[in-house]
């Protein structure tokens, strides 16, 4: 019996009504979603693929337009520096630049990441987001290195007090610029994409809501998920497993993947690269405050120069602290390390309870990308236990608890 | 926990790698005796929780018995249940990571026990810290702004170098519970990292080159030919410690060659910067036009060349590429011979990523009859793995 996985979009509310679950894309096996029908799939089930597309588009989206206000007002100010004859808005015209040029990488990474996965690459493109990010941090920390670099070679080059006046206007442009950029990015409610709900749903805290009940029973919930929401964790997991108990007919749908697209919204900050022209535009917006200081103070008493070179060096400082969780993240996805939300010792014990399993080992499990994650490990069973309802017992239970979907577990007797 | 004795026979030391990877050397990079080989990888046997050991030769010891096979539980640390205070340690441990004072630590441990590439590198992020130091305060003295920047410059790359040391001495580290696999990728990191800074170094030398193209103000470069020389040499005696690396194309056998060949560009394009800059020099005070633009576009292009097969090799591992040494119609040989057993109905996927150059990691599924003996179907599919060089295997065996 296989069911169809329909999803119904009211956008009148903004929620997503998923009617059963079992996703016929791959294989007519019994276990079919356990295994993927060619050798390179990627993560590909129909559904998780037309939530990342959607997710990404809209990404793209709002980066395509960053970078399109962008060159608008890089042009501007290149005119206007020409113009006036003034280095100093030339310079600034090359800092907007270098934010085209990394709105352009997270723009490449993100359209990257939907690539069809080859046998090359077995696991699909997700990585690349992860590099692009990475890129993007790099260059954050390169222009704050050159920002430093300028502030000391104005003190060397002191070419007199207009500089000032100058500096802080130039600035002044820079933040305006730079803070609708953040706006834009950081807007997380969903404008562009295809009926997300408004800003007033974004934010549902935990629990299910049992909803319109059209005679078959259907329940929208919100998953326990495991991204960056650690204090609400415990209690959500709670509450999934009374929606488990309350529907046992439908055991099967609501494991695995059920999370509606506001959960999706709510759990993922941002899509990584988003959040990295995020970062990039805010530390541009920091320095330009620091600058206007600079030149303000220049202008005001252009004695106290050193001032200016002190503001640089902590306003540069501060952008760096912001830049260290983010690149926290992405060094342990790249190092393969056990992702944050997931314990494994509690998985290891947890699996260890079940009867047939004597011990586990090679417990691996590592992230593909942030919220990607996936699993191997040898699990000795007893000898006479049966191997096959043992691997869908482990594989139900992780993906029931942890909602790791792609698993691969090698059964051996004892 | 016993290895297999397939392994018996080769206990790799420090001195016998490094020899034996000297020797390696004169091999070619499409050389298929290595990727096939068992020798491919040194660190097999020095990692216990490794597994591979299907030891068919014994007929004493039975197939996938506990004190043989590589799905053995290990009797370390890592797997007890009862340790979960363990984990917690060793979770905190790792999140302090690359706090400060596990940095200062891991210089202190370096001086006492790394290898000799690991001295050398220390030496010369030494020299290149004095350097720029000394460079940084003469320019702000004497009110120099091209000194200034070349100390920047300088203490860039010094950071990124003292990166690279931090990879060497961490990637030491026995894997425990947050880092499964261990930290040896670190090191691809930081080669990566070292390629991305060349990358945009190369890049930044362009549009200088541009900038000097439209502005004519060559004449600020001609008081830097103390520094520029200076560079030169420090930089030099660096391509000289690393000289095993000055190649372009590297066959990887482990993640410190990666390491080391990051290093060593580094070095050796920084060097190449140095002399462009002294070539522009004399050739201005020749008075050959445009000769700037012509000595910094030369110097872009070829950082640019020097830096792209490595940039791409280590962008493939974090990438998770197939494994570029094991040749896909050996995969598909593997493939062929899995099927054709009469128990297997099909593959359903094969995935094979690398960890570090030489340690490979596969996730197999496989769909079998039912109420098959799925041993003998196991040993045998890690076998033929093995043989290709893969470390870490996970079958996974569906009833259809």
């Amino acid at each position: 019996m296989i069911h169809e996985a329909m999803e119904v979009q009211n956008s009148k509310h903004g929620h997503i009504i998923e009617v059963c679950g079992d996703v016929p894309a791959v294989g007519t096996s019994l276990g079919g979603r356990r295994i993927c029908g060619e050798a390179a799939c990627g993560f590909s089930d129909a559904k998780t693929s037309s939530k990342d597309a959607n997710e990404r588009s809209a990404s793209m989206r709002k980066l395509l337009i960053a970078v399109i206000l962008c060159v608008i007002f890089m042009s501007v100010e290149v005119v206007g520096g020409i113009k006036a004859n003034s280095l100093a808005i030339l310079t600034d015209a090359a800092h907007l630049l270098s934010d085209v040029a990394a709105f352009a990488i997270s723009l490449f990474s993100l359209w990257a990441s939907g690539w069809e996965a080859t046998p090359h690459q077995s696991y699909g493109f997700f990585r690349i987001e992860i590099l692009g990010a990475l890129v993007s941090i790099q260059m954050i920390w390169l222009l704050a290195g050159i920002l430093v670099y300028e502030a000391i070679a104005r003190i060397i080059n002191d070419t007199g007090e207009v500089q000032g006046f100058l500096m802080f206007v130039v600035a002044a442009f820079g933040l305006v610029v730079n803070i609708a950029m953040a706006l834009l990015l950081g807007h997380d409610h969903g404008h562009g994409g295809h009926g997300h709900g408004h800003g007033d749903h974004g934010h549902s805290h935990g629990g299910h809501d049992e909803m319109h009940n059209h005679g078959i029973t259907i329940t929208t919930h919100h998953l326990p998920h495991h991204h960056h929401h650690e204090a609400k964790h415990d209690d959500e997991h709670y509450h999934a497993h009374e929606a488990d108990h309350t529907e046992p007919l439908l055991k099967t749908c609501s494991e695995g993947e059920m999370k509606s697209i506001d959960a999706a919204k709510q759990k993922k900050q941002r899509n990584i690269n988003v959040q990295g022209a995020y970062l990039h535009v805010l530390g541009d917006s920091i320095q330009s405050v620091g600058v206007m200081i600079g030149g303000a103070i220049i202008w005001y008493k252009p004695e106290w120069k050193i001032i200016d070179l002190i503001c640089t060096l902590a306003f540069s400082a501060i952008v760096l602290g912001t830049t260290i969780r983010m690149l926290r993240n992405i060094l342990e996805v790249l190092m393969e390390s056990t992702p944050r939300e997931i314990d494994a010792t509690k998985l290891e014990k947890g699996l260890c309870e079940m009867h047939e399993v004597v011990a586990i080992h090679e417990l691996h499990i590592w992230a593909i990308t942030v919220g990607k994650v996936l699993l191997a490990c040898h699990v000795i069973i007893k000898r006479e236990a049966d191997a096959d309802m043992v691997l869908n017992k482990v594989i139900d239970y992780i993906r029931r608890e942890y909602n790791i979907s792609h698993v691969t577990i090698q059964i051996e007797r004892q | 926990m016993e290895k297999s004795d397939s392994f018996k026979y080769y206990q790799p030391s420090e001195k016998e790698s490094q020899n034996s990877w000297n020797a390696g050397f004169g091999l070619s990079v499409s050389d298929r005796r290595l990727a096939f080989s068992r020798q491919a990888s040194f660190d097999q046997a020095r990692e216990p929780h490794t597994p591979v050991s299907i030891n068919l030769n014994d007929p004493e010891k039975p197939l996938l018995a506990r004190s043989v096979s590589s799905i053995d539980i290990p009797t370390g640390p890592f797997y007890s249940l009862d340790e979960s205070n363990k984990y917690s340690g060793e979770g905190n441990g790792s999140a302090q990571k690359f706090s400060f004072l596990s940095f200062v630590f891991s210089i202190l441990r370096i001086m006492r026990s790394g290898n000799r590439y690991m001295k050398r590198l220390f030496v010369m992020i030494s020299l290149n810290v004095a350097y720029s130091t000394a460079e940084l305060v003469i320019g702000l003295f004497t009110g120099r702004v091209g000194l200034v920047s070349d100390a920047f410059h300088l203490t860039f790359g010094c950071g990124l170098l003292t990166f690279s040391l931090f990879a060497m001495a961490t990637s030491r580290k026995q894997p425990d519970r947050v880092y499964t696999y261990g930290y040896k990728r670190l090191e691809a990191l930081s080669a990566f990292t070292n390629a991305l800074f060349l990358l945009f170094m190369s890049f930044s030398l362009a549009v200088e080159g541009l900038h000097a193209f439209i502005q004519d103000e060559s004449e600020h470069k001609h008081y830097l030919i103390v520094s520029a020389v200076t560079n030169l040499l420090v930089n030099l005696i660096g391509v000289w410690f690393f000289r095993n690396y000055a190649r372009i194309n590297l066959v990887y056998r482990n993640a410190e060659d990666m390491n080391y060949h990051s290093v060593c560009l580094h070095v050796l394009a920084d060097s190449i910067r140095s002399a462009g800059l002294i070539l522009a020099s004399w050739l201005l005070s020749l008075g050959v036009q445009n000769a700037e633009v012509l000595c910094l576009g030369l110097v872009s292009v070829a950082v640019f060349m020097l830096v792209m097969p490595l940039f791409k090799a280590s962008g493939g591992i974090l990438l998770q590429m197939a494994p570029p040494r094991i040749p896909t119609s050996a995969l598909s040989k593997c493939w062929r011979q899995i099927t054709a057993r009469e128990d297997v109905v099909e593959i359903a996927q094969a995935r094979f990523w690398e960890f570090v150059p030489g340690h490979v990691v596969g996730s197999v599924s496989i769909q079998v009859k039912k109420g098959m003996d799925d041993r003998t179907t196991l040993q045998f599919v890690h076998g033929l793995y093995h043989d290709l060089g893969v470390q870490n295997l996970t079958v996974q065996t569906d009833d259809v």
